[in-house]
């Protein structure tokens, strides 16, 4: 892929990772669980994004956090605030609402190419 | 192998805020432990701390602090700021750096010494005066953009406020064929200093050299330097409104009737200071115009009357030039 694509399809997906986030928070996850969620559903996130993403989320009250010190291992669980579904819940339409309108816009042209 | 993450993590959290390292370096620790299998190997822990990329980077995600010095909110702004206050701070400086030369000056020195010494000293005062410029700008605007806590990203306007349509009143059309550029300022301030030097300094200065073999050797001045002197209420007069147009140029940065007016006033002042000067028969040594009429083969009075009306000629062309042309400029529309 050359640089320019590659350089506009992550600016595309930039956005995006809030909300992919943000759906997957509904129940408490660490950092590395969140990652496997993610790349289940065949999003592949930078992980040396999601990290700080998970504390700005958190500074912006959308999610709040606690560690788990029961396990062998320490962990670190964020979850949705109240505050975080309620943004959520809007993020969401917006999104359902705009990439309708843009899948409506893209297949318009492909119908043009079509009966040209 | 253990070390390895260990150095991983100092080389992030050494590069946050105190109080957010230790959580953080839990964080990435239990994360790091969470992506390695059970039994790993050197290699794992390797492939493992290139998946979180580099720790350059995976900081400057955990910082909220801007990565940059000055942002788009504020670049526009500082460029132009820099770019006003330059000019202006060489322009101070060098004839600072002039003047204060003169004043020391012991009349020991010829022509092209003075121009040697007066280039260097102007090439090194301009650096430092640039870097000085520069730095205290730059570290003022570094820190504004990291003190401003508003979320607004939208340029700042020169009215430190929102723009609106209403900003552009304040934005004078300059069509370019009446626009005074910045240089043609710079220009006549660099002349005005040194005319302001050669007047102050004529009978080291503007003479005869002869060369002696090692070197060029002032042997004759043109002018009697306390009678030169002796006129300088006129001549700050004049030096005083030279800089006061070059200053209004600098300003307005285009022609206008105004100007054209008082550029006429100090075109008109100049020639008649020069003519009250020339027209002074104890200015001129005597010994300057001997020693002409000797290499001319003319006489001595008659050198003298063409020497004088010819550089009073050549000096009321260019007046008249640059007074129509003032004028000109000014009628565009």
């Amino acid at each position: 892929m050359s640089n320019l694509l590659l350089s506009l399809t992550t600016e595309l997906r930039r956005g995006t990772l809030t909300l992919a986030v943000l759906s997957q928070l509904q129940t408490p996850q660490y950092g590395y669980s969140l990652v496997q969620l993610l790349e289940e559903s065949g999003i592949n996130i930078d992980q040396s994004t999601l990290y700080p993403l998970l504390r700005r989320l958190e500074k912006q009250e959308l999610v709040t956090s606690s560690w788990d010190t029961s396990e062998s291992r320490p962990r670190k669980y964020y979850v949705l605030s109240d505050y975080g579904q309620e943004i959520y819940t809007e993020l969401r339409k917006e999104w359902l609402k705009s990439s309708k309108e843009l899948y409506d816009l893209l297949k318009g042209e492909e119908d043009d190419a079509k009966s040209d | 192998m253990q070390n390895l993450i260990e150095i991983y993590i100092q080389e992030v959290t050494r590069r946050l805020p105190e109080k957010n390292r230790s959580d953080i370096a839990l964080e990435l620790r239990s994360t790091i432990e969470d992506m390695l299998p059970d039994e790993y190997k050197e290699e794992d822990v390797k492939a493992v701390l290139e998946k979180l990329g580099n720790p350059v980077a995976l900081a400057g995600g955990y910082r909220d602090r801007p990565m940059h010095l000055i942002g788009p909110r504020y670049y526009d702004l500082y460029i132009s700021l820099l770019k006003m206050i330059l000019p202006i701070a060489a322009v101070v400086s060098i004839i600072s750096m002039v003047a204060s030369y003169f004043i020391q000056y012991n009349g020991d020195e010829n022509i092209v010494n003075i121009i040697v010494a007066l280039t260097t000293k102007g090439i090194i005062t301009l650096l430092e005066v640039g870097v000085q410029v520069f730095f205290w700008l730059t570290i003022v605007f570094a820190v504004i953009e990291r003190t401003d806590k508003s979320k607004e990203t939208d340029p700042l306007t020169n009215s430190m406020t929102k723009w609106t349509a209403e900003d552009l009143k304040a934005v004078t059309y300059i069509p370019k064929k009446k626009a005074i550029s910045k240089s043609e300022v710079f220009g006549s301030f660099i002349w005005i200093a040194i005319w302001v030097s050669f007047y102050f300094n004529a009978d080291h200065l503007l003479g005869i050299y002869e060369n002696n073999g090692s070197g060029l050797e002032f042997v004759q001045p043109v002018f009697h330097q306390d009678v030169l002197i002796g006129y300088w209420p006129i001549v700050v007069a004049v030096i005083v409104l030279e800089v006061a147009l070059a200053f209004y140029k600098y300003v307005k940065g285009q022609w206008t009737n105004r100007m054209a007016i008082l550029n006429l006033i100090v075109e008109a002042a100049a020639t008649i200071v020069l003519l009250i000067l020339f027209i002074d028969p104890k200015l001129f040594q005597t010994e300057f115009f001997n020693y002409m009429a000797n290499i001319f083969s003319y006489s001595s009075t008659q050198l003298q009357f063409s020497f004088i009306s010819i550089t009073f000629v050549v000096v009321l062309v260019f007046a008249v030039i640059s007074i129509i042309d003032g004028f000109r400029k000014a009628r565009i529309k």
